[in-house]
Parts: structure tokens; sequence; C-alpha cells
């Protein structure tokens, strides 16, 4: 196509055509008057030194952060970089202003020149810068699933609503993700100031911007949370220069050793008979599980609120009147010892380095986790004491050798302290013992049974032998005597015959 | 600067059932838990906003467990409060030494927070002054030695309510978040925070 354009402008005017760079080719308008190889050259070279500014905005930034991070006031070290920003004029968003100014004039001259590629509609922009965002870092696209994906995606259509300023968000995001991606070796309290810096930097950046309406600074940060954070959540989720994961087994083995620990050891003023109660339990439980799937810090967040407003529920169902900490506290303890969190000092780590601080420090999500880290560590820390159990009695217990769900429902358990008065509160362990119970009974029913049938053997032999007996006795007594008479001829006593009328003889009718 | 927020978080210490869940749905709601209330799930949390002058503060008000076992955790409660409500039972000396506890640890672990001292159940000791434990002038000598207490508040009495369990207390500290803004929200004359309560 370029050979086409270039041979229909011989005809135009011939001065005009050669190479501006007078390099003895011919030039296109197309290009600016340069020929093909000038042209690429020259456009080679802008676009190499945006390149160059792209990363000189990243160094510069890491730069910035770094500083923040060496000295203890992180937040002034930042804003005295930023003063020093080539535009003071516009101060607050300094580094972009400088950046999104190149950007336009390079946009604006493709759009002149080339108007077939690059249509002018923002939107298509927009798009473009998308795609440009993804290229110097194919690592991140490549590995983003489908969640990232629909993130990112959500995270452009909500910066379209705003704009300019929404872009510069979305290429500061990017930076800055490349670069943390890049810092991987660092370690997670590094990791987590650079967040919070970051963080604290928008947030400044966006209180300018939006003149001091907290709401929309709020939301804004929300999803610029969400975004950051998705993306991440791989690389900082548990890093391995940690021993989060340690610590996640250690607890887990805790809470596992602590399965007998019941609900009246802890005072928890919540009755499971209720079934509306043992619902909201099991909601409770459902929602502190399900919040090692959530990547983002705050929907983390939202089910642990989620799990606290159940325990409320709970609690206000079974006492009738509304749950105060001193209720709510235990009930949480509870919840989280039966439940066994999938990772849960991870979880808590990971919120605490990468959340947003002010949600952390305040609001209703702020309590509710801070309940949990209280939780978390009364669990870590539990002993015989917490429990008003005697030491003995919480050896016995952690060892297994005796069980206090068994001392309320079985009488027969002498040595456990039944003074607790504390009886099955599990119905799956009532299910067993009931189990057991009728198991014991039955083979009591069968030793019986057992008994009865040797007993009824036993009587069958002397039976026999006793008829035996008695019929050897009776012989004894009453011997057969057997009396010799003749036995005379059947015709000799008949004597009687006599009396009988002569036998009938017959007589001939004729005729 | 209308819409400007600042967020202020408060705590409740105070031992088990001394009447901090009370003191705070008063505080919120004006009324108190004379019966069961279905509108509200808890009271363990609540964030009530109030205006200052230009600002509007909003007072997050964390309730925390008082008992002893949970003693070892309170500090991760009180971590970054701006003010603390120790609260005690007039009719218990035991919740008095816990609040003593408390003062000590808020100043030691916070000290940008301030402490507020609250006696609690005066109506109990109105009915009967025997049931006092605390004594008016140990509560503030203590006061003054620690939370610059000078000033004894007594809350405004609803009549009805006097028969309940829980009339009295203080006028909860419109002064708390005077720091953290900047601004001296009680246009105090002096610099001493407020206890409450009983006005004897």
């Amino acid at each position: 196509m370029s050979q086409r354009t270039e041979r229909r402008g011989i005809h135009v005017d011939q001065s005009d055509l050669l190479c501006k760079k007078g390099c003895g080719y011919y030039g296109n308008a197309a290009w600016q008057g340069l020929c093909s190889k000038c042209w690429r050259e020259e456009y080679q070279r802008v676009r190499q030194k945006q390149i160059q500014d792209d990363w000189a905005l990243a160094e510069k930034l890491q730069r910035e952060e770094e500083a923040a991070y060496a000295s203890s006031h992180g937040v002034q070290t930042q804003s005295h970089s930023q003063s020093t920003a080539p535009h003071p004029g516009h101060a607050s968003l300094g580094p972009f202003s400088k950046f999104e100014e190149k950007k336009t004039n390079e946009k604006t001259r493709k759009v002149t020149t080339v108007k077939k590629f690059f249509s002018p509609s923002s939107r298509t922009a927009t798009k473009k810068e998308t795609q440009e965002g993804k290229t110097p870092s194919p690592s991140i696209s490549r590995r983003a699933s489908f969640d990232t994906d629909q993130v990112s995606r959500d995270f452009l259509d909500f910066l379209k609503n705003l704009q300019k300023p929404g872009r510069e968000i979305h290429k500061q995001c990017r930076v800055f993700i490349v670069n943390m991606l890049s810092k991987k070796d660092l370690g997670a309290d590094e990791l987590s100031e650079c967040v919070q810096d970051f963080y604290q930097n928008m947030a400044d950046r966006l209180m300018s911007h939006f003149k001091g309406s907290s709401d929309s600074v709020e939301q804004v940060m929300d999803q610029v949370e969400k975004y950051i954070m998705t993306r991440l959540y791989k690389s900082v989720f548990c890093p391995e220069t940690t021993d989060d994961e340690k610590k996640d087994l250690a607890t887990q083995n805790r809470i596992r050793a602590l399965h007998w620990v019941t609900i009246q050891m802890l005072c928890v003023s919540v009755d499971e008979e209720i079934p509306e109660v043992s619902e909201n339990v099991d909601k409770a439980i459902t929602d502190i599980i399900e919040m090692d799937s959530k990547r983002v810090p705050r929907d983390k967040l939202v089910c642990i609120t989620r799990c606290s407003k159940h325990i409320f529920s709970a609690i206000r169902i079974t006492k009738n009147e509304p749950a105060s900490a001193d209720d709510f506290l235990p009930a949480l303890i509870y919840i989280v010892l039966k439940a066994n969190p999938p990772r849960l000092q991870s979880n808590i780590q990971y919120i605490t380095r990468f959340c947003n601080p002010s949600r952390l420090m305040t609001g209703e999500d702020g309590y509710y986790f801070t309940n949990l880290c209280c939780a978390v560590a009364f669990i870590e820390k539990l002993d015989a004491q917490s429990l008003n159990l005697s030491p003995e009695e919480f050896e016995r217990y952690m060892s297994g050798q005796a069980s206090p769900r068994f001392n309320g429902s079985e009488g027969d358990w002498p040595h456990t302290g039944s003074a607790l008065g504390i009886t099955a509160t599990n119905p799956v362990l009532a299910q067993v013992n009931h189990n057991l119970e009728l198991l014991s009974g039955l083979s009591g029913r069968q030793e019986r049974l057992m008994e009865a049938a040797q007993s009824l053997q036993a009587d069958l032999l002397s039976w026999s032998d006793s008829v035996q007996r008695e019929v050897h006795d009776i012989r004894e007594k009453y011997p057969l005597e057997i009396l010799s008479c003749t036995v005379p001829a059947i015709d000799a006593n008949n004597i009687d015959n006599d009396n009988l009328p002569s036998p009938l003889t017959p007589q001939v009718f004729s005729g | 600067m209308s819409a400007m927020r600042v967020d202020t978080k408060v705590v409740m210490l105070g031992k088990e059932s001394v009447g901090k869940t009370s003191l705070v749905e008063r505080y919120v709601h004006h009324r108190f838990l004379v019966g069961p209330y279905q509108n509200t799930i808890g009271a363990a949390f609540v964030a009530k906003a109030i205006q200052v002058e230009d600002k509007v503060i909003t007072l997050g008000i964390w309730d925390t467990a008082g008992s002893e076992r949970y003693e070892a955790m309170s500090r991760i409660y009180y971590r970054g409060a701006r003010a603390a409500i120790v609260c005690y039972d007039l009719t218990d000396s035991s919740s008095f030494q816990r609040a003593r506890f408390w003062v000590k640890e808020l100043q030691k672990c916070e000290e940008q927070c301030k402490i507020y001292l609250c006696g609690t159940k005066s109506d109990l000791i109105e009915g009967d002054r025997s049931l006092r434990q605390i004594d008016y002038h140990d509560a503030q000598d203590f006061a003054e030695g620690n939370c610059s207490l000078s000033k004894m508040y007594h809350l405004d009495l609803i009549p009805e309510l006097l028969n309940t369990r829980f009339p009295t207390y203080t006028k909860m500290p419109s002064s708390v978040p005077a720091e953290e803004t900047g601004v001296n929200l009680g246009q105090k004359k002096d610099p001493y925070f407020y206890s409450c309560c009983h006005n004897n």
C-alpha cells in the first residue's frame, strides 16, 4: 500500500516528494514528508524515547518508594520529590501530566497523519492504551486468569467514567504493578510499605482532584485496591519470605488440638438447640471459611463482617437482646474453633499488610477484623485458666485422655470433673454416645440369651434323664408280671353258644 | 470542604456487665436496654456522626469484651483509639480496680488517647446508699491524678427511666475528637475532661 501511495505521489509535485531528510528517496505525506526508512527511524526514536520515559517514570516511582521506605517519614519524602517534579503547576499529578502530554502529542500526530489506522474517538484511544499497557508486562497478562481479566475490564469501565484522570489512574496502577512484580524478592513488610505508600499517594492525589469529596475518593480507592490486589495476589499472599505458612499450620494444629473446647467453657451465650441459632452458626462458619477464597483484602473483610453479623443474630435469638462485645468475642472464638478456617494467619497478615489502612483502623469492618485478631490471639495463648479449668483437667483434655463431652451425657465417667456441668453439645457425639449405649444394651441382652440357651440345653438334658429315671422307677415299682396261663382254643369255651338260636338255614324258593 | 469526614475511634473499656453496651445504646439511640430490641442486631460497634463546626466527625464506638480472660488482647482493641471511656460500676469495687488497670495501660500504650472515667449504675445507689462501694472522693482523686477529671457530670435524667437499672450517665464526650481535628470541640475554658454519673 505504501508503494502505491508513493507512486501516486510522483504525479503530483516532484519537488515535494523527496524525503525531507534529503536521503534521496521519495517522501510521503503520511510520513510527514519522510521516506519510509527515515520515517521508521524517526518513529522509532520517538517511541524509544517514550519507552525510556516510561522506564524513567517507573524507576522514579521506585526510587521514591525506596526513599520513602528509607526515611521513617515516608509520606513527607514522597511529597518532597513530587514538588520537584517538572510541572509544579500540576503538583498533584506531576509525573502524569508530563507523561500525558507526550502521549497526546504523539496521538494527535498519528491521528492527523495515519487516519486510517487510528480513529480519533476517545473510546478506541482508551482501548489502544490498554493494549499498549499490557505489552511491557507480558508476564502479567499471561498469568492473568479469567478473574483478573474480569477485574481489569471492570476497572477500565469504572475509570472510563472519570475520563482523563481515569486514564492517569490506570497508568499509575499499571506502572505500580510492574514495579511490584519486579520486586518479588523484597520482604513482606517492604512490599506492604510500597502498597501502603501507593494508597496514600493515590488518595492524596484523588483528594485534590475531587476537591475533598471523601465519598468519591473512597469509591475510586476501592476500585484501585481491587484492581491492584487482584493482580498482585499471587505474588504477595503468603510470600515465601515470611513464615506465614508455618504459622498457618501451627494455628491449624492448635485449633485441632482444642477440638474438645465446649460452648460452656467459653461462656458463649449461644444455644444451638434452637434451629434458627444453629442455622446462623453454620452460616457464620461458612462465611469465615469463605474468606480464604477472596483475593481483595476488602472482600475478605466483607466475609468477616458477614460472619460477625450471623454471630450477632445467633446471640440475639438466644438471649433475646442485642449482643454486646462481652457476648460477641467468645462466640467468635467458638466459631473460629469450630470452623478452623484455612490459612487463617496468612489471611490476617495479608489483610493487615495490603488493606487500605483507613478501613482497618476505623469503621465496622475494622472492628470485626480486630475482634478476629483477638480471637486468634486468644486461641494461641489459651490455657487452663482462660477456660476456668484446672491445669490437670486441661492437660488431660489436651492429651486426649479425657473428653469433657462425655461427662454430661453419661453419668458413668466419674473421674472427670462433672462439677463443670458439661453436657454434650455436639449432636454427632451425642448420637455416637446413644449408639454406644444401644450396642452395650444389645450385647447384654445377647449374653442373657446365651445363658438362657445354655440353661435350656441343660434343662433338656436333665429332663430326659429325669424322664428316664422316672420311667425306670415306675418300672421298678410296678414290675411287669407275665401271668402264665394256658390259652384255650377259641372254640373250647364257647359255652354260651347253646343259648343262641340255631343258625339260619338257607331256604330255597322255587319260582 | 463541608463534606470533609473524619473517622475517630472511641473504645469502651470496663469489666463485664458494668454497662458499656447500655451506655453506648443510650448515647447513640437515646434509649435504655429495658427489654429486647429487635431492631438492633448488636451494639458492639456503632458509628455516630456528629457535626462540629464545619466538620462531620464519625465516631466509631468500639465495645470491648471486659472479661479478665481477654485482658491480654485488650491492647489490640485500643490501638489507634482517640478516646477511651473507662467504665466502672459504682456498686462493685473490683470493677474500679479493673478501671484503674485500663487507665494505666492506656497511659502507657496510647499517649494520643484521651481517657474518660465513667461510673455507672448510680440509680442503684440512689435507691440504697449502702450499695455504694466506690467512694466519690476515691474516684475523684484517682481521676485527678490520671485523667485530669475535675467535673462530675450528671446526665440528663429522664423521669420514666428512673426505675430502670440504668439511668444516669454522662453527656457522652462531645469533646472526644478534639485532638484529631485540631478543633477544640468542647469549647471548654478549662482543659479538664468530664466524668459522669453521680452528682452528689
